[in-house]
């Protein structure tokens, strides 16, 4: 995480992630998923093929592409299918657009009630035998059971979660880094799925994307940073008022 | 001795030999600015070069100069609630903290008997200018301490003129041993954990016996703490020249 200053000189704190050999694995057409949309398998980050069974290897097979660590699934509509094979770059995302962010969350093992669900736990002293972090009672006397999704204690973390509405406040197409605004799950270092947010109120921020993704090959040519009109560069004066 | 024109000439004195010590001048001093160093960790060291590349581009723009904890600086930030937009203040550094893009330093000054610390980031774009009133080291890295001191420690003159000094000359340390008020204090500095070498304690022995009890002297020992910045330190200081150069 980095600091990022505007032109009017306030803070916001951002949250580097690099886009590293991704590339579209499958194409899944509306009827053979079931679904509503078509779906798009898309792999992220090289990893050795040595770990894994033969079998496995199948879908990068089919594409010609070194096995990845992650595979994700996109819902997308029939006029953004991208051939299998494409690589994707960090300028698929435009400075301005808003994000979701989906990662597993760090995990923190079996942890108790108070940490875990945030119980009140019981006073230090007055009396309490044995009881300061416990969860107390767990249902009435007429329930006579206890319901299913009672909060206990258990393994916390772990989990796939989402952020929702992250700005992104720069792109850097030499080495495929969006810097996208506050925090997001996972731990350093973790793969992480970023998608077009589903917001309605971020609905308008996101009009204008590159569609259906940025083609290396093709004629535009970017520079090697994109920013946000809000965002102070560096090579600007400093901020007066 | 008889000149040209037959009288005897005034003695002149030879001339005074100019000693230029070459070999001070030619080990010029390297100071690599604490927040440049990464942090022992498991990030990827690309986003040390991202931001590394952005604290570049700033310092071409932006002159940052060298200073250490312990030196006196002026600093004007451009302020919208201000007479003239921009607020000075002077003040001695305490403190220099975080790495990267998000290095902060503390000034402290004592005015109209009241003690102030304002905690500048070194790169945010609100500060117009960083000026170096007076360049020098003290004992510690860290002086915090001087809260509990005595007030006059931590006073320095508003309007004070930069003191000169030559470039190439070594940052002087200066040995000041700084006595304190009573105790309480904020923080039990007598303590080996704080390795304070700049408070000129007066507390009885038994009270110095009885904090070195807190010591852990198996600590500089302790391999897995080690973190050796030598040859980092000189990777990140070509690469950083090269660019400032450009």
């Amino acid at each position: 995480m980095m600091p990022i200053w505007t032109k009017s000189g306030k803070k916001h704190a951002v949250t580097l992630l690099k886009v590293q050999d991704c590339h579209v694995l499958r194409y899944i057409s509306k009827e053979e998923s079931g679904g509503k949309t078509a779906k798009l398998l898309v792999g992220g980050k090289n990893v050795s093929p040595f770990s894994k069974p033969e079998s496995a290897h199948q879908i990068f097979k089919e594409v010609g592409v070194p096995r990845k660590q992650k595979v994700a699934t996109f819902n997308v509509t029939d006029d953004a299918i991208i051939k299998p094979g494409t690589p994707l770059y960090a300028a698929h995302f435009r400075p301005g657009q808003f994000v979701d962010v989906t990662a597993k969350t760090i995990g923190k093992g079996f942890q108790g009630v108070m940490k875990r669900w945030g119980f009140k736990g019981q006073p230090a002293s007055h009396g309490q035998t044995k009881t300061h972090r416990r969860p107390g009672a767990i249902s009435t006397n007429k329930a006579s059971k206890v319901y299913r999704g009672k909060k206990m204690p258990g393994k916390m973390g772990n989990v796939y979660r989402t952020t929702l509405g992250l700005k992104v406040w720069r792109i850097n197409t030499k080495h495929d880094i969006i810097y996208v605004n506050g925090c997001v799950p996972g731990h350093t270092n973790c793969l992480v799925k970023v998608k077009d947010s589903k917001l309605p109120t971020c609905k308008e921020h996101n009009k204008n994307p590159p569609f259906p993704t940025f083609f290396a090959d093709g004629d535009e040519k970017l520079p090697e940073d994109l920013f946000d009109k809000e965002i102070f560069q560096f090579t600007d004066p400093s901020v007066t008022y | 001795r008889v000149g040209g024109d037959g009288k005897p000439e005034k003695f002149q004195p030879p001339p005074k030999p100019v000693i230029i010590d070459r070999q001070k001048q030619r080990t010029e001093r390297r100071f690599l600015s604490p927040e440049f160093i990464p942090p022992r960790g498991r990030t990827d060291p690309l986003k040390y070069y991202m931001e590394r590349k952005d604290m570049i581009q700033r310092r071409k723009v932006f002159n940052i100069p060298e200073f250490y904890v312990g030196s006196v600086l002026a600093v004007t930030t451009a302020d919208p609630y201000a007479n003239n937009k921009a607020n000075r203040f002077v003040g001695i550094c305490i403190q220099r903290g975080g790495r990267g893009l998000g290095a902060t330093f503390v000034l402290r000054n004592v005015i109209e008997d009241q003690g102030v610390e304002i905690c500048y980031e070194l790169y945010s774009p609100r500060i117009q200018a960083i000026e170096v009133l007076k360049l020098e080291k003290r004992l510690d890295d860290n002086l915090m301490y001087l809260r509990d001191a005595l007030p006059e420690y931590s006073t320095f003159d508003v309007d004070m003129k930069p003191v000169s000094r030559l470039d190439h000359e070594e940052v002087p340390v200066n040995k000041l041993q700084v006595r304190m008020k009573p105790k309480p204090w904020s923080k039990r500095w007598e303590r080996p954990k704080f390795n304070i070498k700049g408070i000129k304690f007066e507390l009885p022995e038994s009270k110095m016996k009885e904090a070195q009890k807190w010591s852990q002297p198996w600590l500089e020992f302790d391999m897995l703490r080690e973190y050796d910045t030598s040859k980092i330190e000189e990777k990140i200081w070509k690469e950083v020249n090269e660019e400032l150069k450009k």
